[in-house]
């Protein structure tokens, strides 16, 4: 079996919404944040695939590679509210913090 | 490496705010006892130079680094307001007039402001899906930062993990779309995406442009607070520090309409004088403008019922972003004419009240409106400005604010008998901010406090801060020409080489 374009989107769209679901169940903070990376590697994968079957060019590829680095600034920046979170409030569960509310 | 070089020569006031930048955290690093006083004098510095060389550099259109941003005047109109507006918050909202912020390392702050900065501008001059989304992905995790500043607050970090959780969504979403959008044209850049629409879709193709067009609007939604992608919105400024809240209520925002204007005007829309053409007739006009009709009506609605100033500011900050947002639904030349003017006015008005509620906070220690009854007898100029703020944000003549609607609402009707619904839902919102904008003004003004308290005076600089606002809601006025000129002139976009 040749495995072509559509393969990799029925992939991808899963991941999509693997992540879209771990986002909107998980009670974790940190279970959330990988919701969030299944997301964005969808998207990734989705630009790799385009740029190899589809349009021949590389710009997807590299929008990839810039991807990736985004998605490990934006893990750093939220992992460490996370941990600056869990010491004020021991807690890392999401429906625990609501302070802020009206 | 010719191309990159001529493209430093445009470049230069971002580069200027990346040296600043690398200076304020050089110093900051020093630990020496002066390390305070410089970073504020670098970023000052860095900032000011930055905007007069934006203004010196203004003119022309070309794309830069390869077609990943481009410099017309659009990105030129932007780049002055996205630097004034943060030059305005360094200047106005200190570490001592914010008792949130006192006695925190400044050094962070200051290189986390200007990453902001340099960030918006990219937002608001890139041209191709990659740095848009760099871009936007940019501002948005340094804003996360400056949100949880106040380290030991729980207040601060819940709001950051909020804006966090909401944002990663939204721009996930707005990637996933964005991956589909290369897939379906073969290309990221912007003008390259108008002509392959501009080609002819087929009716399968402009079902999947909807859907693409919908999940890209989601990180636009999120960047510009509107309905709905809002949630994040009056969390976030309530827990935020009030500098910081001051500062995201209008740069990021700005910089998201920008982005939004020129993603649906040069992707999507066929430039000409008068209403522009839809690229492939996908008609994203009547999503949008039921997204705009959505945002200010909730916007205004729930700030009816709010106490804390902060929430009712972000509230009303929602409701803003609908107003601004019938600028890119007009999609004319006066309609981004409308939407510019808009944000400048906007700039003003709501950095001038969000002073005014730092000020507040710093003399009684409360955001709570039950906590303003008297203030009038206790600091008259800070009841006066705020006055004058809230009139501008309702939209009176003759203030900024009302120049700001009076372009809006012109652009829409503009466009004939279709949008009249739409503008009449606008006047009817416009009519329900009055009232709670007018309830601050009455409680500040008329309410007795049960026990009164001492009268307070400004501080010089915040007093002349304060001065230096109200004067900005009404003398631009005097030189309005030359603003409507400016705004004027800097309309066209860069529509491809």
């Amino acid at each position: 079996m040749m495995v072509g374009l559509s393969h990799y989107l029925v992939v991808s769209s899963a991941l999509f919404s693997l992540g879209i679901l771990g986002i909107l169940t998980r009670r974790n903070a940190v279970n959330v944040l990988m919701g969030v990376e299944l997301v964005l590697n969808s998207a990734n994968l989705n630009l790799v695939a385009f740029s190899r079957f589809g349009s021949g060019n590389l710009q997807g590829q590299l929008f990839a590679v810039f991807v990736i680095v985004i998605a490990a600034a934006e893990v750093a920046v939220a992992l460490a509210i996370v941990l600056t979170l869990y010491r004020l409030r021991r807690t890392p569960n999401l429906d625990e913090t609501d302070i802020l509310r009206g | 490496m010719p191309d990159v070089v001529a493209s430093m020569k445009r470049f230069e006031p971002e580069l200027i705010l990346t040296g600043a930048l690398l200076l304020v955290v050089v110093a900051d690093a020093t630990g020496a006892r002066w390390r305070d006083v410089a970073s504020r004098i670098l970023t000052i510095g860095g900032l000011a130079l930055a905007l007069v060389r934006s203004v010196e550099l203004r003119g022309g259109s070309a794309q830069v680094f390869g077609g990943m941003a481009v410099i017309d005047p659009l990105a030129s109109f932007f780049e002055a307001l996205l630097i004034g507006a943060s030059l305005l918050v360094v200047l106005a909202f200190t570490f001592r007039n914010s008792r949130e912020l006192h006695g925190l390392g400044q050094g962070e702050f200051y290189s986390l402001m200007l990453a902001v900065t340099l960030s918006n501008i990219l937002l608001a001059t890139a041209n191709d899906l990659a740095m848009l989304y760099l871009a936007l992905e940019m501002v948005s995790i340094t804003s996360y930062v400056m949100v949880a500043y106040m380290k030991g607050d729980r207040m601060s970090n819940e709001a950051s993990l909020k804006y966090i959780l909401f944002g990663a969504v939204s721009t996930g979403a707005m990637l996933y779309g964005l991956s589909f959008l290369y897939g379906l044209t073969g290309t990221t850049s912007l003008p390259a995406i108008r002509e392959f629409l501009a080609a002819g879709v087929t009716d399968s193709n402009r079902f999947a442009i909807y859907a693409i067009a919908l999940l890209v609007f989601a990180g636009f939604g999120f960047k510009t607070a509107t309905v709905p992608f809002h949630f994040w919105c009056p969390d976030v400024y309530q827990g935020a520090p009030t500098p910081v809240t001051a500062f995201l209520s209008v740069a990021p925002k700005a910089a998201g309409f920008a982005i939004m204007m020129r993603f649906f005007y040069t992707g999507l829309a066929v430039p000409r004088t008068g209403p522009w053409d839809l690229a492939g007739t996908i008609d994203w006009v009547r999503v949008l403008m039921v997204v705009s009709v959505l945002t200010m009506t909730v916007g205004n609605v729930a700030a009816l019922t709010q106490t804390n100033m902060k929430r009712l500011l972000a509230y009303s900050s929602i409701a803003h972003a609908g107003y601004i947002m019938m600028g890119v639904v007009a999609l004319s030349q006066n309609g981004a004419r409308a939407l510019m003017i808009y944000l400048l006015a906007y700039l003003f008005m709501n950095l001038g009240a969000f002073l005014v509620v730092t000020l507040v906070h710093l003399h009684d220690g409360t955001f709570d409106l039950r906590d303003y009854p008297g203030l009038y007898r206790r600091s008259p100029l800070l009841t006066v400005a705020m006055a004058i703020f809230l009139l501008s944000l309702m939209g009176i003549p003759p203030l900024v604010g009302f120049m700001g609607k009076l372009y809006v609402f012109a652009a829409i009707i503009e466009r004939g008998p279709a949008y009249f619904w739409f503008a009449a839902v606008g006047a009817v919102n416009a009519a329900i901010a009055a009232y709670y904008y007018a309830r601050v003004l009455k409680t500040m003004v008329i309410d007795t406090a049960p026990v009164e308290k001492p009268p307070f005076r400004l501080a010089f600089p915040d007093a002349a801060w304060v001065w230096i606002l109200l004067l900005g809601n009404v003398l631009p006025l005097v030189w309005w020409a030359r603003i409507d000129g400016w705004a004027r002139t800097s309309l066209s976009l860069y529509a491809g080489p």
